[in-house]
This record gives C-alpha cells, sequence and structure tokens, in this order.
C-alpha cells in the first residue's frame, strides 16, 4: 500500500490525500499554537510592536516555511514549487486557524481597530504556520507514506547512513550541514516565540547574577549535547565509530547554541525587549531566553 | 521497512572543513561571551539602584498637559515597580502632584514614561523624580 502512494498515486485519491494533509496541517496548527494563542503578552504585542518589526518576523517566517515544508510538511512534497505551496498552505491555515480561535476566544470582535485585529493574527499566525507544518511528522502517518520500498536496496548496517546522505528522498535523514542548522534555527524560533512574550524571562534576568548565566550557558549547551547524543530517544545521532565526542560537539552543538542565541537575540528584539537596555543586561536577556531555545534546537534534530 | 525510521541518525565520517570552520567560530564566540559574562561577575559591586530622571517633551493634550520623562538607573541592579512623581510647584507649595509606575528599569538602562497634569504649569517648575521600587 504504502509503495502504490509513494509511487504514481492513483488520480482519484488524490484531493482526499490532500485533504487529509490540510487536516493534519489544522491539527497541527491547534496543537502547537495553542499555548501561545492563549498567552496574554502576545495578544497585546500584536497591538503594540513595532509593526516593521512584526513585518519582519512575518518575512523571515516564510523561508523557514519553505524548508519546513521541503523536509517535514503535511504530505510529501519533491519539488521546491511544491515546498513552496505547501509553507503557502500552511501561512494560510496558521492565519485561519488564529483567527478562528481568538475569535472563539473573544479575543477578537467587531469593531476592534483594523490594526489591532491584523496584528494580533499576525503574531499568531506564525507558531502556528510552523505547526501547521510539524503536524504531519508529528501527528502521524510520516512512516507510511515516507520509507515505503525503500529498504529494498540492499543496505547493510555499515554504510547505511552513507548511503542516506545520497538518498534521493528529500525528507529521509539526509541533512547536509546547513539544513542541520536550519533545523536547529526553527527548533529554537519555535520554542522562543513560546517563552518570548512573556514577562517572566526579563523577570528571570533580573533575579540572576553573572554567575547564575555563566552556569545557565553551560548547562544549555550540555542539555543540547546530551539530548542529541546521548540520552537514546528515538532519532538520536550516532557518531561513527571510534569518532572522539568532541568532534560532534564542535561541528553541531557549539554552532547549535549560537543558532540558539542568535534566534533568541532577534526574537527579543522583535518583541521590543532589548529596547534602550544596556548591553550586559541584554545579553543576561538572550542567555535566559537560549536556555529553551537549545531544548528547542536539539529537539528539533530529534524530532524532524 | 520499519527498520529504516528505527535507526538512529548517524553523523558523516569525513565532515567538510566549513563544520570544523562554523565549530571553531562558534566556540570562540561562545568563549567570548562566557568571559563577558565571567569579568561581569568578578568585577561586579553589588549597588543599589539610584535613578536620574530627565523631561524629555511637554504637549498639551486633551486632559491636562502630558509630561514625558526618560528614568535611568545608574546602577548596576535593576529595580521594579519605581513611582516616578511629578510634581509641578510654585515656589515651595506643591500646586499640583501625579504618579507614574514604571514596572522595570533595568541596570544602567533606561526606561520612559509620562506624567499628566490637569494643570497647566505654565511657567511654574516642574519636578520629576523616583520616589520608590521594590527589588524584582
Amino acid at each position: 500500500m504504502s509503495k502504490s502512494m509513494q509511487r504514481g498515486r492513483p488520480k482519484a485519491q488524490e484531493p482526499r490525500i490532500f485533504l487529509v494533509g490540510l487536516g493534519r496541517g489544522a491539527a497541527g496548527a491547534l496543537l502547537f499554537g495553542i499555548p501561545m494563542l492563549m498567552t496574554m503578552e502576545l495578544w497585546e504585542l500584536g497591538f503594540y510592536m513595532e509593526r516593521h518589526r512584526l513585518f519582519l518576523l512575518l518575512l523571515a517566517n516564510v523561508p523557514l516555511l519553505i524548508f519546513l515544508a521541503d523536509r517535514v510538511g503535511f504530505e510529501r512534497t519533491t519539488t521546491l514549487i511544491q515546498a513552496c505551496r505547501d509553507a503557502n498552505i500552511a501561512y494560510g491555515l496558521g492565519v485561519l486557524m488564529s483567527a478562528g480561535i481568538l475569535i472563539l476566544f473573544g479575543d477578537i470582535k467587531i469593531g476592534m481597530p483594523f490594526s489591532e485585529i491584523v496584528g494580533k493574527i499576525a503574531i499568531q499566525a506564525v507558531p502556528a504556520s510552523i505547526g501547521a507544518l510539524l503536524g504531519r511528522s508529528q501527528l502521524g502517518g510520516s512512516s507510511d507514506d515516507q520509507h515505503g520500498g525503500k529498504h529494498d536496496d540492499s543496505n547493510d548496517g555499515d554504510n547505511a547512513a552513507r548511503d542516506d546522505n545520497e538518498d534521493a528522498v528529500p525528507d529521509e535523514l539526509s541533512t547536509s550541514y546547513a539544513q542541520e542548522l536550519m533545523l536547529m534555527a526553527v527548533g529554537a524560533l519555535f520554542l522562543n516565540l513560546n517563552v518570548a512574550p512573556t514577562e517572566e524571562i526579563v523577570l528571570i534576568s533580573f533575579k540572576m547574577t553573572p554567575w547564575h548565566a555563566l552556569a545557565t550557558m553551560i548547562i544549555s549547551i550540555g542539555i543540547m549535547h546530551a539530548f542529541v547524543y546521548v540520552v537514546a530517544f528515538k532519532g538520536t545521532h550516532e557518531m561513527p565509530a571510534g569518532t572522539p565526542w568532541w568532534h560532534a560537539f564542535f561541528r553541531f552543538t557549539l554552532p547549535g547554541y549560537i543558532v540558539s542565541m542568535s534566534i533568541s537575540f532577534f526574537v527579543l528584539w522583535t518583541f521590543g525587549r532589548l529596547d534602550a537596555v544596556a548591553s550586559t543586561q541584554a545579553l543576561m536577556f538572550v542567555i535566559v531566553l537560549s536556555f529553551p531555545g537549545s531544548i528547542g534546537a536539539a529537539a528539533a534534530r530529534l524530532i524532524l | 521497512m520499519t527498520e529504516i525510521s528505527r535507526r538512529p541518525h548517524s553523523e558523516k565520517k569525513d565532515p567538510h572543513w566549513v563544520e570544523w570552520a562554523v565549530g571553531i567560530v562558534s566556540g570562540l564566540l561562545i568563549l567570548t561571551i562566557m568571559g563577558w559574562v565571567g569579568f561581569e561577575a568578578i568585577t561586579e559591586e553589588d549597588q543599589s539602584p539610584s535613578f536620574r530622571t530627565a523631561i524629555i517633551q511637554k504637549s498639551a493634550i486633551e486632559s491636562g498637559v502630558r509630561v514625558e520623562f526618560e528614568i535611568e538607573n545608574l546602577s548596576t541592579r535593576t529595580a521594579a515597580a519605581v513611582v516616578v512623581r511629578g510634581e509641578i510647584r510654585d515656589g515651595i507649595t506643591v500646586v499640583e502632584s501625579a504618579e507614574a509606575m514604571i514596572d522595570y528599569v533595568p541596570a544602567q538602562s533606561k526606561s520612559s514614561g509620562a506624567i499628566i497634569f490637569s494643570t497647566d504649569p505654565g511657567e511654574k517648575a516642574v519636578w520629576v523624580g523616583a520616589v520608590g521600587y521594590s527589588d524584582p
């Protein structure tokens, strides 16, 4: 069955498969978007944050979505055009779901200024659209339409990993280095959007001394590395035999932490948290936000 | 078929030099940041918050006069719930006073707000300053 889905689906089934994909996307948008849809600070940001920053966030989301659609998506894609189409659909789903839920919660009402309504929906659409694309990988069906009939080519255990890297199936585990970093960026962005709007990020960094911040950095990096290479989750990464541990630490974990810090900085700046704040204090915010960010980055490498 | 999805991801045996370059640059960046934070940790003195307020602008609005101010925390400790009071003074008598609360004034950073008076200060002196705060 899986084979027939992968190679030449029957024409009649296509709309149905597409609708199922849409449903998964909507479910993903809901599942991953709901914590943010129920966060007061994010509603407020929707009307007071500076419009050029909101615009930049909305723009930055586009390449991330295309990348996600290509890598994960809510249906199998083979070309860039398809990935763009799916990213577009996901963004649309994100907007629709956000608007629907905000109306349901009475957070958007008739008579509100147009810019407030648009702002509230726009900011929620970012995490919701990411969620829409995670729908497929997290809510099922993936192994069915992914890996069908692939194992026929005789892979023996040792060189299987290398085969992966040359595989043509896009969502097979053949991630280039840049893609791996991009994945971490998506994971970090997603978790950051969850927590960055809350006042707690700022409050925590005010409660911390620089010593706490140093410890947080070390622990964040440690958790990132452990998540991916030590704790045996499904999807954990293995190093080829005989490679010292610090190879992966330098090539993936440290750049991953820098990616996470950069995303944290971008999100904090977008939300206007860094305005008129001294640089040391701003760095503390970034370190605090990078803690969930790095967990998100590491988790993204495992689950996507 | 199912074995594929269960097989752990595996890193390449012969990574491209770019991976090492990125890794080393990242390592250096992290060390720099840690050095910076570490330096702060060692040299920081525990000061109590101290403020400097400045009036930025006065403008007439429907309900009176709005006095916008900026408050700067000169110390290395953040203050929360900072109460800023503004007074219109005529000599030693206070004609009108009003307050604004600033959620946070982070260490060595600025926050801003406004106080609204119902009377126009005109030529009278306007004083704005912090009168209290809490520790976050």
